[in-house]
């Protein structure tokens, strides 16, 4: 029987609470709670740590928040416990929230160095709660908090309480997997960047997976509190929380949403074996033991060869391309497309753009060139947005897109390719495409999305590679994947950044071909290219750079013979 | 009344093993009676939890060599709670409701005996427990701390320990009080700072530190700086040697100095600890070695705490303490005859037992009994009992500079 | 008002220990700077490193700093071996944290069933000697930290950029293939710079055991303060984490000596906080 994953989810769920029914000995019921209660701190970590790369080494300070949370309400304050819970999960998330807003704010603070702030973040909290009257140093008693009696014993009331708590988990991390949040927080993971010049709103995504993820964590917190009924700050924000979570996700796989539950199961289980007190030092170095062989005989996780993308939607048949396109605006008038005036960038000292106007017509194929550090890539990164200018202006269609993030600027249709090809190195060929598509202009849903990229797939020829790595494209065709994920958005302006370099004289003409196709579909084009007879063949007008300024405009021959424009590729004249 | 009660003690102790000598001949024979607990065998509570283990295996083979319980041997089921108090939860369920044992013991550390607590009111078992902290936080019925802290230690160590100072040429007049905030300890003292001020004393600096801190410099000089006439530190476990440590460093040794929870052994072989104190219940040297029970069971630990590798072997407040819990279980058991939890928490409440640290009653709150708390110091390197008076080491006395 | 000893000795105390999250500082960031190896296990060997001295010391009665001679080559090549049992299976920078996990899982194990977890104390002759500044003491066993650790940091820090092997290490971390097409014999290197980072843990562990009491426990209550010196000082940049352990520990201490020492954690972090931030908007 074929089901979704979630239906898996849903029956293992059943079948799990059915167990308090059987009335086991309620040892048993405790220590799946345990394994409950890891799944839950796991996956939810691995929402935002997994997903998006952005290692967090503090999941402890919002489990605590969460923990002490229910301690302070129901502990000191008489808050009746189950109330306790969604505080516990609104104080986690907002914490978590907070200190989202500020640090992902700041560019090129990820890798160790958010890794860093989120453990200086637990420690912080753990202080704070340790000298203020939330803890103080006693340690908070919930002993005499009632328990609301769920089920007939404590230990099924908790093991019911972790285990939907851990079956919600776990959906909302398989839900997020497959929709259109986790693939933009899997581009993140790969590279951020691009990911934002996609389309893919990544403050915005990154602070959802923070958000859920603390929440998450929190109302573990909570009826974790409950369970050891005697608190302190020693044990809970120990940096053996944050250290188990992150072994966990990764033994049992990263990439996937059930990793980090497997990892859970296993880690709690192994460590429950060696409980016998006859050898229980030799006990924990056989746990040492075992963690270091299944790592180096698994190394992308108990889970890490099922990492897959989403299903592709059964039965897709490309839309052929020429009726995925809007008509041609030939000849007559062209309007103005993209204004860009006065725009000035520098880089530590190094002027890039000193003041440049140019100006883009609809339906024209404007060839950008100049020699090599003139600003030609440079221009490109601040129309897309993958730059911020210093001073001037953007404007596209009438709108000025001078401030704007850049995952708005490739919602307002603006797309554009990698000099050097940056596909997301962990997603197929296919999932390449399929996101620019969800993200882009049109925003497709993923089923649409797929048609399209399958459609832009056959048109430049990798139909064939689409369940591939990009790591299995040779160059000419990762270039061609860039081509493919620039026009998957169906953009209104396609900035092409040397698309040509590297290839080889019949690959040149077949690009040349393409991009003429693609022209004739209604897009319009900036070409930056040194390969100067493709310029010459394709191009309407040229503008030529050199250090940063505009020193020539018009059509390519004409522009071409200019004295100025040859000295700034050549030097001085040759007699 | 001391006096009385400490004869008392000397003769309970030798008609008891006079009893058991008696018993000898016979084997305890039959179905085992299961005795469960778990302790911290692994992780950071490790250090001291092995002592209690040492402890509670020579109880069992002692029993064993005589009349095990009610005629049957005596069997521990032990585990290993890795020092988390959510295993140890889960561990006493196991052990009740699992491994079906007829009763159970306590754990080591407050955060642990609470969960085992918690278990224990669940499943109505009576439950021994050896070292608690804080015993506002005991609140079953039949729960019955075998550490003669009193209800309110945070009120009764300080002053016993003032009191002995009292009793000094050197009494002091200013105090300062620095402290870790472990739960336990700090409890101690923000009671001893409460004490300290009913009796007068001028407080003339309190710190608190962080749990796990490493630099003591700043708190040393702070300490040395505050010339205070006493020093009370609020440490447990390593936090005391690390303390001094950094004292010595600077060229300061208070003039009086009582540490809460040391390590013992440590502590007293640091050479400018010398005349620091601490609080006891036992120490193994007259008179409380003049019981015949408590000189075997000092004799056997050593040996084996020796054999395990320990650095220190002398038995004191931890293994006293155990051994006491074992001697109430076994007590209780005896006077109903029966492996009845209730009957046993019954008879304990209305009733004394003799244990090697004295005699035990669990009438008052939460089933707390009286104050049995003495001060020990650290002379020549050796923990001696120096206070009350009647339960000095032979000749020594309260060391003042 | 604090009187200036206490500041002044406070300060000290804030270098001193300062100086040895920098040491125990230098061989992690090494490691994961330049070999993508995040090696937690370092914790666990520089104190098998200080149970090893106590143990020639109180036992076999060696001079503590002699006993390096032995440390020293042991660790060197254990540190090769753990890399060379890294790289055979291309363990990725996380998943080297899970395996050094689970060695200093092994390494505790092992330190509590040779010495158990009773607290040790080295009782040596070096504790007693201190000198004096004025009125400042400086305590023998901390200076020689002090000076272990700026002498490794700044040798580290030369040797990699000033000699051959150092800047091939450099080409190595930023792109082992390339510099193996330029014939930097990349395996060597590594194997060569694990072994020394190893090597520098034991020498963090004679440090520890000199000044500190162990027991197998404490392995865990260094990680988060000198992951941060690391983390903050730059990876693979020697020098980093002995200034950012420094300033950590002297932030701490002088909040000990002003304040309440409860909130010594708060300012120490809250310090890395605002400096984490404030270094990245610059970029």
């Amino acid at each position: 029987m074929r089901l979704p994953a979630a239906g898996w989810i849903a029956i293992a769920g059943l079948a799990l609470a059915a167990v308090p029914f059987l009335k086991p000995p309620a040892f048993y019921e405790s220590f799946l709670y345990l394994v409950f209660y890891w799944i839950v701190l796991a996956t939810s970590w691995n929402i935002l740590s997994g997903y998006s790369g952005y290692f967090s080494f503090g999941h402890g300070a919002f489990f605590g928040a969460g923990l002490y949370t229910t301690a302070t309400l129901a502990g000191t304050l008489d808050v009746p416990f189950l109330w306790t819970l969604p505080a516990a999960a609104a104080v986690a998330a907002l914490l978590g929230l907070s200190i989202g807003a500020v640090v992902f704010r700041v560019g090129r603070l990820r890798g160790e160095l958010f890794a860093l702030l989120t453990l200086a973040v637990t420690f912080v909290v753990a202080n704070v709660v340790l000298n203020t009257r939330i803890d103080g140093g006693q340690g908070v008693n919930l002993g005499g908090v009632p328990l609301p009696k769920i089920m007939s014993s404590p230990s099924s009331t908790f093991y019911v309480l972790a285990l939907v708590l851990a079956v919600a988990t776990v959906w909302i991390a398989h839900a997020i997997y497959h929709a259109k949040l986790g693939t933009g927080l899997f581009a993140i993971h790969d590279d951020e960047d691009v990911a934002e010049v996609m389309g893919v709103p990544t403050f915005r995504y990154k602070l959802a997976a923070l958000g859920v993820s603390c929440a998450l964590a929190g109302i573990a917190g909570g009826i974790h509190a409950m369970f050891i009924s005697y608190v302190t700050v020693g044990e809970t924000f120990s940096i053996l929380v944050p250290l188990t979570v992150v072994l966990m996700s990764v033994l049992g796989g990263t990439r996937h949403w059930l990793g980090p539950a497997i990892g859970a199961a296993v880690i709690t289980g192994l460590l429950y074996a060696f409980t016998a007190s006859d050898y229980p030092v030799a006990g924990r170095a056989a746990v040492g033991l075992i963690l270091i062989a299944v790592i180096l005989f698994m190394p992308a996780g108990i889970l890490g060869r099922f990492v897959s993308r989403p299903r592709r939607v059964a039965g897709v048949t490309p839309v052929p391309a020429d009726s995925a396109s809007p008509p041609v605006q030939q000849g007559g008038q062209r309007e103005q497309l993209l204004e860009v005036r006065g725009l000035c960038k520098s880089f530590k000292g190094l002027q890039a753009l000193d003041s440049v106007d140019v100006e883009v017509l609809r339906g024209e194929i404007l060839g950008l060139v100049g020699p090599n550090g003139s600003g030609k890539s440079t221009l490109i990164n601040l129309v897309s947005g993958h730059y911020r200018s210093d001073s001037g202006r953007v404007v596209f269609e009438g709108r000025d897109l001078t401030r704007l993030e850049a995952h708005r600027i490739a919602r307002s249709g603006i797309a554009r390719t990698y000099q050097i090809p940056r596909p997301f190195s962990h997603l197929s060929v296919l999932q390449n495409v399929v996101l620019p598509a969800m993200f882009g202009r049109e925003r497709l849903g993923r089923a649409a999305a797929e048609r399209e990229a399958l459609t832009w797939l056959e048109f430049t020829g990798l139909a064939g590679k689409a369940e591939d790595l990009p790591a299995g494209l040779n160059l000419h065709q990762r270039k061609f994947l860039e081509l493919a994920r620039a026009l998957a958005s169906r953009p209104k302006l396609l900035l092409l950044d040397e698309v040509l370099s590297g290839l080889t004289p019949s690959e040149i003409d077949g690009a040349i071909r393409t991009i003429r196709a693609i022209r004739d579909q209604g897009a319009t084009i900036v070409f930056v290219e040194h390969v100067m007879r493709a310029v010459m063949e394709l191009t309407d007008r040229i503008v030529v750079l050199n250090n940063g300024r505009v020193i020539a405009e018009g059509s390519p021959s004409e522009v071409m013979r200019r004295p100025e424009v040859v000295t700034a590729y050549l030097g001085r004249a040759h007699a | 009344m001391k006096n009385l009660q400490r004869r008392a003690f000397v003769l309970a102790g030798a008609l008891l093993a006079l009893s058991a000598a008696m018993q000898s001949a016979a084997a305890p024979s039959g179905p085992p009676v299961r005795i469960g607990s778990t302790l911290s065998l692994t992780g950071p509570l490790a250090g001291t939890a092995v002592i209690h283990k040492i402890t509670g295996e020579i109880y069992v083979e002692l029993l064993n060599k005589k009349n095990g319980l009610l005629g049957r041997p005596v069997e521990w089921v032990l585990r290993d709670d890795q020092s988390k108090p959510d295993l140890a939860r889960t561990m006493y369920e196991q052990l009740i409701t699992v491994d079906k044992v007829d009763l159970i013991i306590g754990p080591y550390a407050t955060p642990n005996i609470v969960s085992a607590m918690g278990v224990a009111q669940r499943y109505g078992k009576v439950l021994v427990h050896h070292t608690m902290g804080i015993p506002s936080l005991a609140k079953y019925d039949m729960q019955f701390p075998a550490w003669s802290v009193g209800p309110t230690p945070e009120a009764t160590v300080p002053n016993t320990v003032l009191d002995a100072l009292a009793a000094t040429p050197r009494a002091p007049k200013t105090i300062a009080i620095v402290t870790s905030k472990f739960p336990s300890v700090y409890l101690m003292s923000k009671g001893a700072q409460e004490v300290a001020k009913k009796r007068g004393l001028q407080e003339v600096l309190f710190l608190e530190w962080e749990f796990g801190n490493r630099d003591y410099g700043p708190i040393a000089n702070r300490v040395k700086d505050a010339k205070a006439d006493f020093v009370w530190v609020g440490a447990i476990g390593l936090e005391g040697n690390e303390l001094l440590d950094a004292m010595k460093k600077i060229d300061y040794t208070p003039p009086l100095h009582f540490y809460m929870y040391p390590s013992p052994g440590p502590l007293a072989k640091l050479p400018q600890a010398n005349g620091a104190l601490a609080a006891s219940i036992f120490e193994q040297h007259p008179p409380y070695t003049n019981n015949p029970l408590a000189a075997e069971f000092v004799k056997i630990y050593n040996e084996r705490a020796a054999k395990a590798g320990l650095a220190d072997n002398s038995v004191e407040t931890q293994a006293a303490a155990s051994f006491s819990a074992w001697q109430v279980l076994e007590a209780g058991v005896n006077a109903t005859k029966s492996l009845d939890d209730k009957a046993i928490a019954q008879w304990l409440k209305t009733h004394q037992v003799d244990t090697i640290q004295g005699r035990l009653r669990f009438d008052r709150t939460n089933n707390y009994g009286d104050d049995l708390m003495r001060v020990k110091q650290v002379q020549n390197g050796r923990w001696v009992t120096v206070w009350p008076k009647e339960w000095a080491a032979p000749g020594a006395k309260l060391i003042t500079p | 008002m604090p009187s200036l000893t206490l500041l002044g000795q406070s300060l000290l105390s804030g270098i001193f220990i300062g100086a040895l999250y920098g040491l125990l500082g230098l061989g992690l960031s090494l490691s994961w700077g330049m070999l993508r190896q995040i090696n937690l296990a370092h914790f666990a060997l520089a104190f098998l490193g200080a149970y090893l001295t106590f143990q020639l010391s109180s036992v076999a009665g060696w001079d503590p700093i002699a006993t390096l001679a032995l440390v020293v080559p042991c660790f060197f090549a254990f540190g090769a071996l753990m890399h060379w049992l890294l790289a055979r299976f291309s363990i990725t920078p996380f998943n080297s944290l899970l395996v050094t996990f689970g060695l200093t899982v092994i390494l505790e194990s092992v330190i509590q069933g040779i010495w158990t977890a009773d607290p040790r104390r080295l009782d040596s002759a070096y504790g007693a000697i201190r000198y004096k500044i004025g009125a400042l003491y400086v305590p023998f066993p901390e200076l020689l930290t002090l000076v272990l650790a700026a002498t490794l940091c700044i040798v580290a820090w030369a040797g990699l950029r000033y000699t051959e092997f150092g800047r091939a290490m450099r080409a190595v971390a930023e792109d082992a293939s390339i510099a193996a097409a330029f014939g930097v014999n990349e395996r060597a290197l590594s194997l060569l710079l694990s072994g020394l980072a190893a090597a520098f843990a034991g020498v963090a562990g004679l440090c520890l055991a000199l000044s500190f009491t162990l027991a197998p426990s404490q392995i865990y209550s260094w990680i988060g303060v000198v992951f941060a010196a690391v983390m903050i000082g730059g990876l693979g940049n020697p020098i980093g984490p002995l200034v950012a352990g420094i300033v950590i520990g002297v932030s701490e201490a002088l909040t000990m000596a002003l304040t309440a020492p409860t909130w010594a954690p708060l300012v120490s972090f809250s310090l890395l906080i605002a400096v984490l931030l404030a270094r990245a908007k610059k970029i």
